[in-house]
């Protein structure tokens, strides 16, 4: 059976003027957390906004559910939580008044507009701080108020545009971890960012976009595939092992303090766990190389 | 998730996870009278703290302070008719004092719609099931609504009081029933005219002071040069001129007397003007319309 995308686009462009920024994109994303990569500029947040149907295509088609955004937009967005980059937040207001106003401005009745805010706010931590004037809380605090406000009434997508920006490392593990933790609850996510860690960290798919056009998409792990190298860390004898390696017929080189080993058959696994054994090295790690998305971003894009 | 500590008395912490919302929806109308409500508690300051709270309410007690006073000395002076003191006329109270009444709306108006864009929550709101169309007639509905109760509140008190200080209240309601539509029919011209002008203005600019001061400058600026070229003609031909259409802050006031008088006032500035009428009411559509003209076209939420 097959299981139609969440979102569908067909030969999208959208051009400002002389601008293009969204060039004749076609690519299916499916349920679950997606990662939208770019560098700034590539077209991320031009999709975002034809996505919430607050521009036209100049060409193309776009549909989110099956319903195509240019037939219904009032329709498509009420299904879809938005949390922007930008700082968007009326900041003489309450978390808890912001979210219960955003949950009502969806449609919600009062009563459960204030109860949604309530649980929506403990879900991201903010459960303390809710009657607190938003003007006094930390960059993490407002994301998370961001985030709660897109949660709050109970969107099937969730676009998420840089998340991460402007987090120190704790503030930005607890959003991923917030983020990948909201994928569970059955709601898609799809995450905008120029961080290729953040995708890999948490999201099941990849869509690669540069200048407006697809670059590559498909399943995280799909694309993060063996490289046919082999890493070995024996502490600091690794030049060692390159010379066994080499003396045995292997292409091996010292790669920052690891040893990396191009493998063309099963059998030189074992050649290599022979070789650490006949010099006695301590062996740390024997593993697999994987690609990052970095290296699938700047290989797909054709960046040097 | 339950966990719990063993012992005669144990905790237990709940993670209650994420409850979808399964309750009901409403669509547009329903977002409308939310955004609606929103903007009334805005500017009124509820739910805010109470120093938000002091101007529009101080402003309204001042407001009804004449009607006191007009009922009080009624009530003292019942059996014998003052001497030398000139009961308010329901027509004159229309726009209490035009500084008082012009000072509320500067007050209550720009502080609904500039923190909106100043603060950037725009792209939040119309990432809602709204339109532009539903954002102007939601604020402008709110300001209209509150500017109506600042100039009917203090009617009802006068009205309310001057039947009860009577000997037969019911004499009084009958000899003046016709206030119970000119009243409201007069002060809902003058508050959508003022809304309009008012909101306008603040869609313009992000700072409430700004669009405070060019709104109080308009009217006061308009007022005095309608005065000067008025009184020029007047020596001149010894009666109005079209020349009072450009006072602005007194153009819903020509409407006013034509529901109250059925023609406009022979002593203001539009006294025998031929077709005053007709003029008054023309400049009155044309201003509202160029700004609902403004309004519409600077939230026409798309293409941004």
């Amino acid at each position: 059976m097959t299981v139609e995308p969440l979102v569908r686009a067909t030969a999208l462009t959208k051009r400002f003027g002389s601008v293009t920024a969204l060039d004749a994109l076609t690519v299916d994303i499916p349920h679950g957390r997606t990662g939208l990569v770019g560098a700034n500029g590539a077209g991320k947040t031009t999709f975002f906004r034809l996505l919430l149907g607050l521009g036209r295509a100049t060409s193309g088609r776009l549909e989110v559910g099956g319903h195509a955004v240019d037939d219904d937009p009032i329709g498509v967005r009420s299904t879809i939580g938005y949390m922007p980059e930008h700082d968007c937040l009326p900041l003489d207001q309450t978390a808890a008044d912001v979210a219960a106003t955003f949950a009502e401005l969806s449609g919600l009745p009062p009563r459960a507009a204030r109860q949604r805010a309530s649980d929506v706010l403990d879900l991201v931590g903010l459960d303390e701080a809710r009657f607190r004037p938003i003007a006094g809380f930390s960059t993490g605090m407002r994301q998370r108020t961001k985030l709660a406000q897109a949660l709050v009434a109970d969107p099937q997508l969730l676009l998420l545009d840089e998340p991460t920006a402007g987090l120190d490392p704790t503030g930005r593990e607890e959003m991923l971890a917030l983020v990948a933790r909201v994928g569970t609850f059955g709601i898609s996510v799809l995450l905008a960012t120029h961080l290729l860690d953040d995708v890999q960290q948490v999201c099941d798919n990849v869509v690669m976009i540069d200048g407006g056009a697809l670059v590559v998409a498909g399943a995280t792990e799909g694309l993060v595939q063996r490289t046919g190298m082999v890493v070995v860390d024996v502490g600091d004898r690794g030049g060692e092992l390159v010379s066994a390696l080499v003396a045995r017929g292997m292409n091996a080189t010292v790669v920052d303090d690891t040893v990396e080993v191009t493998v063309t058959a099963v059998d030189d696994v074992d050649t290599i766990r022979d070789a650490i054994a006949d010099l006695g090295l301590p062996l740390h790690r024997l593993s697999n190389r994987f690609r990052s998305l970095d290296d699938v971003f700047l290989t797909a894009a054709g960046h040097p | 998730m339950t966990s719990t500590t063993s012992g005669a008395t144990s905790g237990a912490v709940y993670d209650r996870g994420y409850r979808p919302y399964d309750g009901p929806r409403g669509g547009r109308r329903a977002v409308r009278l939310a955004l609606f409500r929103v903007s009334v508690r805005r500017a009124l300051g509820l739910r805010r703290p109470w120093r938000q709270k002091v101007a529009p309410f101080l402003l309204l007690g001042v407001a009804v302070i004449p009607a006191v006073v007009n009922v009080g000395i009624g009530y003292v002076t019942r059996d014998s008719p003052p001497i030398g003191f000139e009961f308010i006329t329901y027509r004159d109270y229309v726009v209490v004092s035009s500084s008082l009444f012009l000072l509320f709306v500067a007050l209550t108006g720009p502080d609904v719609l500039c923190p909106d864009r100043r603060n950037k929550v725009l792209p939040l709101l119309f990432a809602r099931p709204l339109t532009g169309a539903d954002y102007v007639a939601a604020k402008l509905g709110a300001i209209a609504t509150i500017v109506f109760a600042f100039g009917v509140i203090p009617q009802i008190v006068l009205f309310g009081g001057q039947m009860l200080v009577r000997d037969r209240a019911l004499d009084y309601l009958r000899d003046n029933a016709e206030v119970l539509w000119q009243v409201p029919a007069a002060v809902a011209v003058v508050a959508i005219y003022y809304a309009a002008i008012v909101l306008a203005i603040s869609s313009l600019t992000g700072r409430r002071i700004v669009a405070a001061a060019v709104f109080i400058g308009l009217m006061f600026a308009t007022a005095t040069v309608s005065a000067i070229l008025v009184g020029d003609t007047s020596q001149q031909f010894n009666q109005g001129s079209v020349a009072g259409l450009i006072d602005l802050a007194a153009l819903p006031l020509h409407l006013r007397d034509l529901l109250f008088l059925g023609h406009l006032d022979p002593e203001g500035p539009l006294g025998g003007v031929a077709k005053g009428g007709l003029f008054a009411v023309g400049t009155y559509a044309a201003v509202l319309s160029v700004a609902l003209v403004v309004l519409f076209v600077r939230y026409r939420w798309e293409d941004r």
